[in-house]
């Protein structure tokens, strides 16, 4: 037994901030006093709240700790771990709270979270089959093992569940459609292809719970009849990889995956294929090509792969989120459970990586139906620096922006298309008002330009076309005429891409163009750009009455365009000025302020 | 019996070879085949050892 355990993020955000290092002064600190077997040390999963990392929560006294330093390690030691004492200098502060965060649940980032996919993450040893059974892990598969195929088919139906990689199509009906699928052989594939930039929900299940992934994915094999299933996860995803490799080692160990699993006659083997990152591999019929090793490029549909997949055989192809779903509904009980959550067409919760020019980024679990101002501004912290919302990108560089009008919004999959989004795989970026709405839709048709596999000519084509329009409009080259052809462009794309990346990938433009015209209409009516992001259309300027002359901007910049003496008005050589925005960053009093670019004139006045 | 899948007793005989279709209710709940204390406090004390608070483990 241990007096206490502690649990340290080694997911990839908090290694990324250092938590391996933590973790080493930790081992260090406890064996140099002898206290090993007295405190339990685990790298476990994510908590989410990436923001703060590394982060270390003390059980069972559930004691928060976050941004810590090796530094910080023996005296938490002393007064915690030894006297009994929260190091309160250590614990989550910030302006949505009074005083220190002293609990877990105290911390307003996890309020309003529900965490079901998530119930494992931070919690177990993810390294730990024993843990997850704890947790009532392979109980739902055990159960499933009992049931008819077409049992556990309907259970799925009724919870409603709908796919949590970017379509939202029901998960029951194409398992049913890969049951009745006439076929010697069947498959199921695991899409954690995560390329949405900024997302990373389904790396964060798969290093915080992939026992969870193996059992749904059992248990979708037993429905729909399949002995064999691939996991095609990205090869930037490393310690994700490694992990599920353990997984499926222990399982297989423990008779849970392989020839007659307990006992029930039912054989399963899984291969784990690590993609190369083309984006255009997370659509399911370049990933099924990739798998064969072919060339990642998507194929007309029909035939769906539920009936001709993967070598042609009937494929059941799911994303990690949703199989992560499987065992809370075939769990005893689990599907009133999760009826109980969620709207009349979208049931359940949803993981969604909060990223952007918000306070708290990270991770977090919402019922759906939450609007997004409480994801935003609850959950996230709202603005940072105090800065005003302006819209989130939501589903990532096929979804769609919502602007302030839209906040009360709830999540759900058939509001956020009728607003001009997508869920996606549950990407939101957040932007405030330093945000160009124009140069962000210029900058994700980028994205999905350069990622275009090239197949089809709508989206080889089309896209470059409207990415030269909108580099046009952002340069001080565009006519009202350019949103007439954009628009149609779009409509065209989306009508006649082969594959549903194509099809979406006009929906930044048109959601911007829909909810920010006048922001275009200024860009090439006024050629001014009023966040002061596209730099040909706009200048800086000093306001006299804001400047104090305090000299710090003239020392930021870089190519000596800024003049003046200590406590003196400055001023901004515009010929020189190469709109970096170093000044702005660091000017205190707010006066540098963006102006649209002047002529000769006005200049000389 | 450090795992579950390790033997509580000579009872137990749960491998792959030899699959117990009880096998998951039985980390947990068990022994299910057999009543016995003690294969119960095997059982008990490998929990304990990673349960993080009262609500760690889920029957």
């Amino acid at each position: 037994m241990h007096d206490k355990h502690l649990m340290i993020c080694g997911a990839t955000g908090c290694l990324s901030s250092g938590s391996a290092k933590v973790q080493e002064a930790l081992e260090e600190e406890l064996a140099k006093r002898g206290l090993q077997d007295r405190f339990r040390l685990v790298m476990s999963g994510c908590p989410g709240f990436c923001e703060v990392g590394p982060i270390l929560v003390v059980y069972p006294d559930e004691v928060f700790y976050c941004r810590l330093t090796p530094n910080d390690i023996p005296e938490l030691i002393e007064k915690h771990l030894i006297g009994g004492e929260v190091v309160e200098r250590l614990l989550y502060q910030g302006p949505d709270v009074e005083a220190p965060a002293r609990f877990y649940q105290t911390i307003p980032f996890y309020q309003k979270q529900k965490l079901k996919v998530l119930h494992n993450s931070g919690i177990i040893d993810p390294e730990s089959i024993d843990e997850y059974i704890m947790r009532g892990g392979y109980r739902a598969f055990s159960r499933a093992l009992k049931l008819e195929p077409m049992e556990i088919i309907d259970e799925v139906k009724r919870s409603g569940l709908r796919g949590r990689g970017g379509a939202g199509f029901p998960t029951g009906l194409k398992w049913e459609f890969t049951f009745r699928a006439v076929g010697d052989k069947k498959y199921v594939v695991c899409n954690a292809d995560e390329g949405d930039p900024g997302a990373f929900m389904d790396r964060s299940i798969l290093e915080g719970d992939p026992h969870a992934v193996i059992e749904g994915m059992l248990i979708a094999a037993r429905a729909v009849g399949s002995d064999e299933g691939y996991i095609y996860c990205r090869a930037e995803y490393p310690l994700a990889i490694k992990l599920l490799k353990k997984a499926i080692e222990q399982a297989t160990e423990y008779g849970l995956v392989g020839e007659n699993i307990l006992g029930y006659g039912f054989n399963f083997k899984f291969t784990i294929k690590e993609g190369a990152g083309a984006f255009v591999c997370g659509e399911e019929t370049a990933l099924l090509a990739s798998i064969e090793g072919k060339r990642g490029m998507p194929r007309p549909r029909p035939p769906f792969p539920a009936n001709q997949g993967l070598w042609n055989k009937p494929t059941c192809i799911n994303n990690v989120e949703t199989f992560a779903n499987i065992p809370l509904i075939l769990r005893e009980g689990g599907l009133e459970e999760y009826l109980d959550v969620g709207t009349g067409g979208s049931k359940g919760t949803k993981v969604f990586a909060l990223a952007g020019k918000v306070r708290n980024t990270g991770l977090c679990e919402v019922p759906m139906g939450i609007s997004m101002r409480e994801i935003i501004f609850d959950i996230g912290g709202g603005i940072k620096d105090g800065r005003e919302f302006k819209a989130v990108q939501v589903g990532g560089p096929s979804g769609g922006c919502i602007p302030t009008e839209q906040l009360d919004l709830p999540v759900d999959y058939d509001s956020l298309t009728q607003a001009g989004a997508i869920m996606g795989s549950g990407g939101l970026v957040v932007m405030d008002d330093r945000t160009c709405m124009v140069d962000l839709a210029r900058y994700f048709l980028s994205f999905t330009q350069k990622e275009s596999c090239g197949k089809c000519t709508p989206c080889r084509e089309g896209t470059k076309r409207m990415l030269e329009i909108l580099e046009g409009i952002c340069e001080g080259r565009g006519e009202m005429e350019d949103l007439d052809r954009l628009h149609d462009l779009a409509v065209g794309i989306k009508d006649t891409a082969l594959c549903g990346l194509g099809q979406t990938c006009p929906n930044p433009v048109l959601s911007t163009i829909r909810y920010f015209h006048k922001e275009y209409e200024e860009h090439i009516n006024d050629k001014f750009c009023r966040a002061g992001v596209c730099k040909s259309l706009f200048e800086y300027y000093i306001d006299p009455e804001a400047c104090d002359g305090c000299t710090r901007c003239a020392r930021v910049c870089p190519v000596d365009a800024i003049s003046g003496e200590r406590n003196e008005l400055h001023i901004i050589d515009s010929e020189l000025c190469n709109r970096c925005g170093s000044c702005v960053e660091r000017c205190t009093r707010e006066a540098i302020k963006v102006i649209p670019v002047r002529k000769e004139a006005e200049v000389k006045s | 019996m450090k795992r579950f899948i390790d033997p509580c007793c000579e009872k137990c005989d749960h491998s792959k070879e030899k699959p117990c279709q009880d096998f998951v209710e039985c980390c947990t709940s068990g022994p299910i085949c057999h009543e016995s204390e003690a294969c119960a406090a095997k059982r008990k004390a490998i929990m304990e050892k990673a349960s993080l608070n009262e609500h760690f483990v889920i029957i």
